[in-house]
């Protein structure tokens, strides 16, 4: 088995991932795929840490999963959002890129 | 495990909001889309659960009780918990959605209208679940169905290219701190072996893995409650989006962020208090005052309404903060008076720049020239919210800021810095509100004159311009070009900013002993 802290290494290293590419894209899809990878990893670490709950506490093994699952979701949701929104502005624009859709200034 | 009456009757005020979402999309379903029926009946849906609010929060007992059934989301302690405080949330929540709701049915009528209400009403929700949250992850799940909601209003208005920008930069700004505090809550998660917030009041501080899992939460909530590091989305968004839903989201959901903040430091304050000691405190009371002046200082030099609004909104969050900063129940009473009042003042500031287009006023600040003059009603009322955010004596905004720095004096200490901190920066507040005031009741022959060079708010006015005293029949053009609900909205919210503001004895006795419940007695 895996050891605890090489996953939780794991799932830190794919949030730091999905930051860099949040701060370095300017692709909105790119950026959507990039915080599906934040949530992603914090998933991993709910399951990691049910799957090594201490052993007879089966409360805390299950609700680990669970919550991954609510999660998982949840993502989907956001995503589903994410894409109604880039269509949107896509129609306006013609363009996916964020940094063309600076009318707004900083 | 079945459910019993009592137990599904504590739930009253999220039912009717949820029936009220329904209803809504049936409506859309049977081809309604006036803004009279649809809007009025949100309203009517939103006061009867404030109403259910204000009669539990006379009637509740004192002690918190947890009602859903242990291990449900896998917590020991069950996910929801009834207490004071959090009734005291819903109501000022369901204020900020009704205030929305009744302004907005003055808006012009089409096919989105069922999507604003529903999506309202749906945020509300959401904003009802998290005051009652006891548990981590119900809270962050909460957020997100306001965060969810509010993403799609902001973009609503699907043609107009600002409002669009505006729903993508919220979009990116909300997604990613969902996903940091939902990292944070994984981490805490590990830590401890739960993620109920009455546990982690209890629990020891046994490693740095909690501290950081607490920090990203707190990114993640700072996020929606704009403090300061996190703050730069705020004013594009509250800018872009339209009048009614930027009204909203100052007044709403911002106020959620800062009471997911209030709920979750409260048990990371205990927590650390011995570990970290003073540090925690320190980091909470610079970030406060980190928060009000980057806010005040940017609010001075803006241009237009909107974004000057903004800023003052994100100053705003920093005195709030100084509430859980304190740590005292004195100064967590201030702060919600203080976030009561923000909900009245910045609800109503939104609201009246939303009407400033059937008025004939433009974007920028000095296109208030003469309105004290020429529609007395709404100048009126504008110039009382004005005074309310720069504190001054007679107004609920003074009253929530005198409490607040008050608390902060009564800790003593290091928290004197803090009220003095906050003492000067609402000195310099007062720079930008005066401005609009004297823009606004600027003599008569100064105003005409630039007023001439702006034909749609001349050809409002009418003929002979202005009189010196205010007479009826500029009230009723007034009443007509800001729709009657608009009109008495804004009215209504000046007149409760004056009488709370004189008389705020019940609702600081409700506050405090609420907050000494919350802070003593456990979530």
């Amino acid at each position: 088995m895996i050891p605890l802290d090489e996953l939780v290494l794991f799932s830190g290293l794919l949030f730091s991932l999905g930051i860099f590419g949040v701060l370095t894209r300017r692709n909105f899809i790119m950026l959507l795929i990039s915080i599906e990878i934040m949530m992603n990893s914090a998933i991993l670490n709910f399951i990691a840490f049910a799957a090594y709950s201490p052993a007879g506490n089966s409360l805390l093994e299950v609700s680990g999963q669970g919550i991954a699952v609510v999660l998982i979701g949840l993502a989907a949701t956001e995503v589903a959002l994410g894409l109604a929104i880039v269509l949107a502005l896509n129609r306006i624009i013609g363009s996916v890129d964020v940094a063309d859709a600076m009318q707004l200034k900083l | 495990m079945s459910f019993d009456i009592p137990s599904i009757a504590q739930y009253t005020p999220e039912a009717t909001v949820f029936i009220g979402v329904i209803l809504v999309f049936m409506l859309d379903v049977a081809g309604i889309r006036s803004r009279a029926i649809i809007g009025g009946a949100t309203s009517i849906f939103l006061l009867l659960a404030f109403l259910q609010v204000l009669a539990d929060l006379g009637s509740w007992p004192l002690q918190g009780l947890s009602t859903l059934p242990a291990g449900l989301l896998g917590t020991q302690n069950g996910p929801v918990i009834f207490t004071n405080f959090g009734l005291i949330f819903q109501g000022i929540f369901l204020l900020s959605a009704l205030l929305v709701a009744l302004a907005s049915v003055s808006e012009a009528d089409g096919e989105e209208v069922p999507t604003f209400y529903a999506l309202l009403s749906l945020a509300a929700l959401g904003m009802l679940f998290v005051a009652i949250s006891a548990d981590l992850i119900f809270l962050l799940l909460s957020v997100e169905i306001t965060g969810i909601a509010t993403y799609v209003m902001v973009g609503y208005t699907r043609k107009d290219r600002r409002a669009v920008e505006a729903a993508m930069k919220f979009y990116i700004i909300g997604a990613l701190s969902t996903a940091i505090s939902f990292f944070g809550a994984s981490l805490l998660y590990g830590a401890y072996g739960t993620t109920s917030l009455t546990a982690f009041r209890a629990l020891p501080a046994n490693s740095s893995l909690a501290l950081v899992g607490f920090g990203m939460v707190a990114v993640g909530l700072g996020f929606k409650a704009t403090l300061v590091p996190f703050h730069m989305w705020a004013v594009d968004v509250y800018d872009g989006a339209p009048a009614s839903v930027s009204a909203f989201l100052a007044a709403g959901s911002k106020k959620m962020g800062l009471f997911g903040i209030f709920i979750v430091f409260v048990a990371a304050v205990r927590i650390f208090a011995s570990a970290q000691g003073f540090a925690l405190y320190l980091a909470l009371g610079a970030l406060a005052v980190i928060t009000m002046t980057v806010g005040n200082v940017m609010a001075l030099e803006q241009t237009t309404m909107k974004r000057m609004l903004a800023y003052s909104s994100i100053a705003q969050a920093g005195y709030m903060l100084l509430g859980i900063a304190i740590d005292t129940p004195a100064a967590l009473a201030g702060a919600t008076l203080q976030i009561t009042a923000d909900v009245l003042m910045k609800a109503g500031a939104f609201i009246v720049v939303g009407a400033a287009v059937g008025l004939g006023v433009g974007p920028l600040i000095t296109d208030w020239r003469g309105v004290g003059h020429s529609r007395p009603g709404i100048g009126a009322s504008f110039a009382i919210m004005l005074l309310s955010l720069a504190g001054m004596p007679l107004t609920l905004g003074f009253v929530g800021k005198f409490y607040l720095f008050f608390a902060a004096v009564e800790a003593g200490g290091y928290f004197t810095l803090l009220a003095i901190a906050g003492l000067l920066n609402s000195a310099l507040s007062v720079f930008y509100y005066a401005r609009i005031l004297r823009y606004m009741y600027m003599p008569e022959s100064t105003g005409s004159a630039t007023v001439g060079a702006h034909p749609l708010s001349h050809s409002s006015l009418g003929v002979g311009n202005a009189p010196a005293a205010p007479a009826w029949g500029s009230v009723r053009d007034e009443i007509r070009g800001t729709g009657s609900a608009r009109w008495a909205t804004v009215v209504g919210i000046a007149l409760l900013l004056l009488v709370l503001g004189i008389y705020p004895t019940p609702i600081i006795g409700a506050m405090n002993s609420a907050a000494q419940q919350f802070l003593t007695l456990g979530l």
